[in-house]
């Protein structure tokens, strides 16, 4: 009996701290990765990005992804990584309409990819 | 999220199709799953169940497809498995649990025995609740080493869906020399077994009006041995059982 218990809410514990871990990280880890987007977008908007900068955030970025690999599906990396790749060739090539259109896509996926960890209706169902 | 990007300029049109899900959606959803799959392994009745607890046979059921979904596909974090399976851990134990201290709840997640046979002869609605038929019946007597329906005082189908029978203290001793054969279930004659047999429908009309039964219609069950032993049981009364005698050249 006491021992079920204890089972119990040691796998309570262990899921609800998974569960809370993963919001926040997944969270922290995008908006640090959002917010250096957003600086990039700044600078394609007023064209002066070059690829160094473009870079920087693709440096950001493999380093986040090591870790939350562990956490999300490797599919969803896969597409950062690559309108990620295009967005870092079409800035070094100064094309930067089509560099800025590849930058809100990747914004976008850093704004919903959170989203789908939030316990709503619609994620649950 | 197997993402498919719509592309277009503006970043609000663009449309991401959402699969990716967190650690507490993966509880959530393995606890509605498990919810709905127990549900209905108890309304599927203890045919369904074999010799397992439903909520035994839901999680044998969803442990090998998690186990297995994280395994083969490499793009799924191992960790989506891992935490699917302590979900379906933590789910077993609080039916544990509920098990142990509260009976009324048991009953509803484990079922209750059903006794289908009692000393007035089958109980027709026991069957039918556990969608079960006249021939399921039969096999698990005889699986149970009973081959007639009146050697049996009681029988039951536990609530993992294993039968039980208790002997009749007064079943007569007799010669078993051939296999009762159903020739009357559930209003119907067996033409296949009136053939094995060598009878036909108008021997045993002439026992049901010798009987006082108005119609092969009210009765459940009719089962002849080779030694002209009949167990009948009509819709609604108590069985009974007599001998007649065989025609000539009856034997199987």
């Amino acid at each position: 009996m006491v021992k079920t218990l204890l089972s119990i809410f040691i796998a309570l514990g262990l899921l609800a701290a998974a569960a809370i871990f993963e919001e926040i990280f997944v969270d922290k880890q995008f908006d640090k990765f959002e917010a250096a987007l957003e600086t990039l977008d700044v600078k394609v908007r007023n064209e002066t990005a070059s690829r160094g900068d473009a870079e920087s955030v693709r440096t950001l970025w493999e380093e986040e992804k090591k870790v939350l690999h562990i956490v999300i599906p490797h599919r969803d990396i896969g597409y950062v990584d690559y309108w990620l790749g295009e967005a870092v060739s079409l800035i070094e090539t100064k094309n930067y309409d089509d560099a800025l259109s590849k930058i809100d896509v990747l914004l976008t996926i850093c704004e919903q990819i959170p989203e789908t960890y939030r316990i709503t209706f619609e994620n649950v169902f | 999220m197997t993402a498919i990007f719509q592309k277009h300029s503006s970043r609000h049109n663009i449309s991401l199709h959402r699969h990716t899900i967190g650690m507490g959606l993966i509880f959530l959803r393995t606890a509605i799953i498990f919810v709905v799959l127990l549900a209905i392994m108890r309304l599927m009745g203890k045919r369904q169940i074999g010799e397992m607890q439903p909520f035994e046979l839901v999680i044998t059921l969803l442990i090998a497809e998690l186990a297995c979904i994280p395994m083969a596909d490499t793009a799924i974090p191992l960790l989506y498995g891992i935490v699917s399976m302590v979900a379906i851990f933590l789910l077993h134990q609080l039916v544990l649990l509920i098990d142990l201290k509260c009976k009324p709840i048991k009953t509803v997640i484990g079922g209750k025995p059903s006794i289908v046979i009692n000393k007035n002869g089958i109980d027709i609605s026991q069957l039918k609740r556990n969608h079960l038929d006249l021939s399921d019946l039969i096999e698990s007597m005889r699986t149970a080493g009973y081959f007639s329906l009146d050697e049996v005082a009681y029988a039951l189908y536990e609530a993992n869906g294993q039968f039980t029978a208790m002997p009749r203290e007064d079943a007569p001793k007799e010669n078993k020399i051939s296999l009762p054969v159903l020739i009357v279930e559930n209003g119907k004659y067996d033409q296949k077994n009136l053939a094995l047999t060598k009878t036909d429908t108008a021997f045993f009309e002439q026992i049901l009006r010798e009987q006082k039964v108005r119609s092969v219609r009210n009765v459940y069950v009719l089962t002849l041995d080779g030694t002209g032993k009949i167990y009948m049981q009509c819709k609604g009364e108590k069985f009974r059982s007599f001998r007649v005698r065989l025609p000539e050249g009856s034997s199987w």
